[in-house]
């Protein structure tokens, strides 16, 4: 349980963080909270040759709000979004308002334990990219964009590209995940949110994020996104369920409905925490609550 | 004022709470020892290369085998080396030792030794290794997997189960779980340059009989190894049998001639060091047309790993079902099989609880089980079956002192209020979503047991006795010299309060030693809840001594009759009177002016005193209230009541503390955590991430309620408490789990019952996937 030789880098500048990826390449990584790479490293299931720390960089933990969307910076802590906050345009720092000012902090309170989520940071776990984080799964089902910095460039990319499996992103090795543009939905929207883990803390065996939109003439929901963790690689996102919501208005036969077919929509994997039928049962109990949940009912 | 009976605040704490304790990682100064440890399940081992010692360098050093005996004939005998010869046996067996500067360095040489094995197929669980041709784990000292095999019966077994009202058959499965301490296992080895005298600091709970085995092995007199539990991060049992990497840790102190340690990391202590707790028992039992329970019939199988644990050995488990089956039931007839089956598989240990945990949960899932059959609650059925006249001797001739099961059981009851308890689940249940389900469980805990219940296992050696030595300081101070081996548990506190009433001080004037075969009398150490009744009961004869001798001082001091001197307060003084001398001032006396003692008497104010009670029985009710997610297999557990029967409470906040604890890891049992092995022997919970102790937020507040029956059978009227969480707790919340399921048809009895297996057992009573809850 001790990790292998490598040698540590502490830039104090971005430019020093993306010199030293550049330079390292893949065997350089990258050294944010610490709450995932460090125990991997001690297990000796990473072992980079070179951690680059960004811990001394200034400028990647803020968080502002630009055209209807927040910025996250990558070292932003967990507990920073139990009670969210943005610079607004004129340089005034608010609570963050808006569907997603409501949702941020009822993700966050799953995000580990309160030690985990002093340390851990936003960044880290979405370039982590474990298919049952919360904050992955958040992004995936938002569309969130991720914007990545290497020297001399910078691209941005769609959450929809980024998560490729396990473990492992669109990011290059030279490249460094520098903030998370997160939409913050309007008041027409409705999300929800609903995780089931063996304890307090854990990463979900299976969790589900739903947001829809209505229509408010009607009440019908206009769009319709559902997002899985726990099924898969990566955090998928269910069209066939979401298809079924469309033109419906929000109730306990509708989202049932919707969550049977989400159910057979997943092909899982099992594992010690869960065999694929127990998955499939939960992904069905876990999308009707977190609908009902958007929708205002006790889950 | 007596201090027997005060919850006074505990003397280990503000070491422990400051953080200044000293556990064996915190010794250092040490190179660093590291395990290369078998990735198979079964294998012959063709060649191990790379820079390590390895079972040649043991031999021919000449160090020995270590045999863990039971002498009976149905008793298989092995002598297993140090490090694995020729076979492995199961994921993480030691093959080879490796020395770094560092730990990190250790890891880096222990990485480059290469192990060529030849890998063979291996038996893993219970049906594996009793399966007709399965992989045999020692086919050279035995043809069968079968490594011990009990079995009894009493007259008229089956006539009475032929002839009985009703008939309930029954099985019940107890997953594999570990002790997890806090702390893993470690010890730090020096030998001295010159004398060649060895220190082993090594966090376990027997230091006297691990000095034993371990001289025995290496062949070296036991006078020249000092073994020291220093601060122990708990135990749990998993620190009671020889660890097999400290004899190894005092072998390269002394052919290194430097500093070595070894400290375990959690990957390692969840892969190879003891498991516990793997069983299955089928019971057929007979009810008259009364409901009681005349005739009960087990078959129990215990899974007791790749090898035995010394000096314990795997008759542990299935031979304590075997003789503690009837639990605080009074079945006429009791008929019992009991195997310990080999596997390739982690090594089996005492666990707090023993096998006390499952056969509780069969009993009381029988209990429940048969209530609705018979037309009885669970509340009455049990009422008309447990003990009430006493003592009484159970079938397999176990004697309980007095003990007060259904009084235990009436006041949970009331407690808990189980009308409203049933009109609320009621309501529940119209209403849908999560569902209330409560469970009662009523056990029995034989504790504090001696030579004679030790022999009767017919053990290779046979552990028993407390010897305590007790002597006054001329400050007037007490210390006391244990061979019991306290970590955690707040003997030393209580041992105090002990002394202080006997010889009239304080117990902040009473210190104890322990845990250090250079200044303790041999001893067997802390386990099987046993240590506040031998060590408790020792000291207190001895603390009786001391006070006659203290006596005679002061009557001859104050020119009075011995029997008119009464101490207390820190004073010795004549009864009815004011006249009297400080305790302090007979202390002087007793060492500076010997002159001036009684004739014939010993200078000095030093006594000792053994105790070797047969036993003595605890009871408890434990009632968990759950409630449990249809759609999802989630259990949580709201509420837990216990009512424990532990005798006369020495520090009833220590016994609390102790209760807690207990539940915390029964609760664990139940429901989080399970040791599973693939089915070719690959261990699968080797981290946290998939080994899941509770954390706080899966544990309720835990109300506990104290009857106090004396024993007859003690000299303190203390009972043991140290396993009663454990026992009762699992099926407390397995009854609980079932309550709450009841109107589906659900019945689960394998534990833990984690959600997959609630969820499974949800679908299969109601024979459709249950639609989600809105």
């Amino acid at each position: 349980m001790k990790p292998a030789r490598f040698a540590y880098v502490a830039p104090d500048s971005i430019e020093d963080v993306l010199d030293a990826l550049d330079r390292f390449g893949d065997e350089a990584k990258v050294l944010s909270g610490g709450q995932s790479l460090v125990p991997m490293m001690n297990f000796r299931l990473a072992r980079p040759e070179v951690i680059v720390d960004i811990g001394r960089v200034g400028g990647l933990d803020g968080m502002s709000v630009v055209n209807g969307s927040l910025t996250v910076g990558a070292r932003v802590i967990h507990a920073r979004l139990e009670a969210p906050t943005g610079a607004m345009p004129d340089g005034r720092t608010e609570p963050l308002g808006g569907v997603l000012g409501s949702l941020l902090p009822e993700v966050a309170r799953f995000v580990g334990h309160l030690p985990i989520r002093a340390r851990g940071t936003f960044g880290g776990s979405i370039a982590h990219a474990d298919p049952a984080a919360e904050w992955c799964i958040l992004a995936r089902t938002l569309d969130a964009e991720m914007v990545a910095l290497r020297r001399g460039g910078e691209r941005v990319i769609a959450a929809a590209d980024f998560f490729e499996t396990v473990f492992t992103t669109a990011l290059e090795p030279e490249e460094l995940l520098a903030a998370v543009h997160l939409p913050i939905l309007g008041d027409d929207w409705r999300a929800g949110f609903c995780e089931f883990s063996r304890r307090a803390g854990d990463f979900a065996v299976v969790a589900a994020m739903t947001a829809v939109r209505l229509d408010p003439a009607t009440g019908a929901i206009s769009e319709a996104r559902i997002g899985v963790g726990g099924v898969a690689g990566v955090p998928v996102r269910l069209p066939a369920a979401e298809a079924t919501l469309v033109g419906e208005v929000p109730g306990a036969e509708v989202h049932a409905a919707a969550a049977e077919v989400a159910a057979g929509e997943v092909d899982p994997a099992g594992d010690l925490h869960g065999s694929a039928a127990y998955r499939r049962d939960l992904v069905r109990a876990m999308v009707a609550r977190a609908l009902a949940q958007g929708a205002g009912a006790p889950g | 004022m007596s201090w027997v009976g005060r919850s006074i605040r505990r003397v280990e704490d503000p070491t422990l709470l400051r953080g200044v304790g000293m556990f064996v990682g915190d010794i250092g100064g040490a190179a660093a020892v590291r395990f290369v440890r078998s990735p198979v399940a079964s294998g012959l081992i063709r060649a191990v290369r790379g820079p390590a010692y390895t079972i040649e360098d043991l031999d021919a050093d000449g160090v020995g085998n270590i045999e863990a005996v039971l002498h009976r004939p149905d008793y298989v005998r092995l002598a297993q080396p140090l490090l694995a010869r020729e076979r492995v046996r199961y994921v993480g067996e030691p093959v080879a030792v490796v020395v770094g500067d560092t730990a990190a360095e250790a890891e880096d040489l222990a990485e480059q030794v290469e192990l060529d094995i030849e890998p063979l197929p291996a038996a893993v669980g219970i049906d594996g290794a009793l399966a007709p041709g399965a992989p045999l784990v020692h086919p050279d000292e035995s043809d069968s997997n079968v490594m011990v095999a009990g079995e009894m019966a009493t007259p008229g077994l089956a006539e009475a189960l032929d002839r009985a009202h009703a008939v309930v058959d029954l099985e019940i499965v107890s997953g594999r779980q570990a002790a997890l301490p806090l702390e893993a296992r470690g010890s730090h080895a020096v030998t001295e340059r010159f004398g060649g005298r060895t220190t082993l600091h090594a966090s376990i709970q027997a230091p006297h009989m691990v000095r034993t085995v371990i001289c025995d092995l290496l062949g070296m007199p036991e006078a020249d190894l000092r073994v020291v539990a220093p601060d122990v991060g708990g135990a749990f049992g998993q620190k009671l049998p020889l660890a097999r990497e400290d004899a190894i840790v005092v072998w390269l102190s002394r052919r290194l001639g430097r500093p070595v340690a070894w400290i375990e990391d959690r990957s390692e202590n969840l892969m190879a060091s003891w498991h516990s707790r793997e069983q299955r028992y089928r019971l057929r039992a007979g009810f008259d047309a009364e409901a009681h329970l005349e005739s009960l019939q087990a078959d129990v199988v215990a899974n007791v790993g790749a090898w035995p644990c010394y000096p314990i050995t795997w008759g542990v488990e299935p031979l304590m079902a075997l003789a503690e089956l009837p639990g605080p039931y009074t079945p006429e007839h009791y008929g019992v099989r009991s195997r310990g089956v080999a596997s390739h598989t982690c090594p089996m240990s005492p666990y707090r609880g023993v096998s006390r945990p499952a056969i509780t949960l069969a009993l009381e899932r029988l209990m429940d089980i048969a209530a609705p059959r018979l037309g009885l609650d669970p509340v009455e059925i049990r009422r008309r079956n447990l003990q009430s006249d006493f003592p009484h001797t159970s079938p397999t001739g176990l004697r309980h002192d007095e003990g007060t099961y259904r009084e235990a059981m009436e006041l949970a009851v009331r407690h808990v209020d189980l009308g409203a308890f049933r009109s609320r689940q009621h309501v529940a249940r119209a209403a849908g979503g999560p569902q209330p389900g409560i469970g009662i469980c009523t056990f029995s805990e034989r504790t504090g047991y001696g030579t004679p219940a030790f022999a009767a296992r017919a053990m290779g050696v046979t552990p028993g006795y407390e010897n305590v030595e007790l002597s006054m300081d001329p400050s007037g101070y007490v210390t006391v010299r244990i061979g019991a081996s306290p970590h955690g548990q707040g003997l030393e506190t209580a041992l105090s309060q002990i002394v202080a009433d006997e010889v009239g001080t304080d117990p902040g004037r009473v210190r104890v030693v322990a845990s250090d075969t250079d200044r303790t009398p041999y001893g067997w150490g802390s386990f099987a809840s046993r240590a506040m009744v031998l060590a408790g009961g020792a000291t207190y004869l001895a603390a009786q001594q001391l006070a006659t001798k203290l006596g005679s001082l002061a009557a001859e001091a104050l020119e009075a009759a011995a029997d008119d001197i009464v101490l207390a307060d820190g004073r010795a003084t004549v009864a009815g009177t004011s006249v009297g001398v400080d305790i302090a001032e007979l202390a002087r006396i007793a060492h500076h002016h010997t002159q001036r003692l009684p004739a014939g008497a010993t200078p000095g104010l030093s006594v000792q005193a053994g105790y070797d009670p047969a036993g003595t029985f605890s009871n408890a009710c434990h009632v968990a209230e759950v409630d449990v997610d249809p759609d999802t297999g989630g259990v949580s557990v709201r509420r837990f009541v216990v009512v424990e029967d532990a005798g006369r409470l020495i520090n009833p906040m220590i016994v609390d503390g102790q209760i807690r604890g207990g539940v915390v890891q029964g609760i664990a049992n139940a429901l989080l955590e399970e040791i599973v092995y693939d089915e070719d022997g690959n261990i699968l919970t080797t981290s946290l991430m998939d080994y899941l102790p509770p954390t706080v937020a899966e544990i309720p507040d835990i109300e506990i309620l104290h009857l106090e029956t004396l024993s007859d059978a003690t000299v303190t009227g203390a009972k043991g408490v140290g396993e009663g969480g454990t026992i009762g707790a699992p099926a407390a919340v397995l009854n609980a789990v079932n309550d709450a399921l009841a109107h589906l048809g659900v019945e689960l009895n394998e534990m833990p019952a984690t959600p997959e297996r609630v969820r499974a057992a949800v679908r299969s009573a109601t024979g459709t996937p249950a639609g989600p809850t809105n």
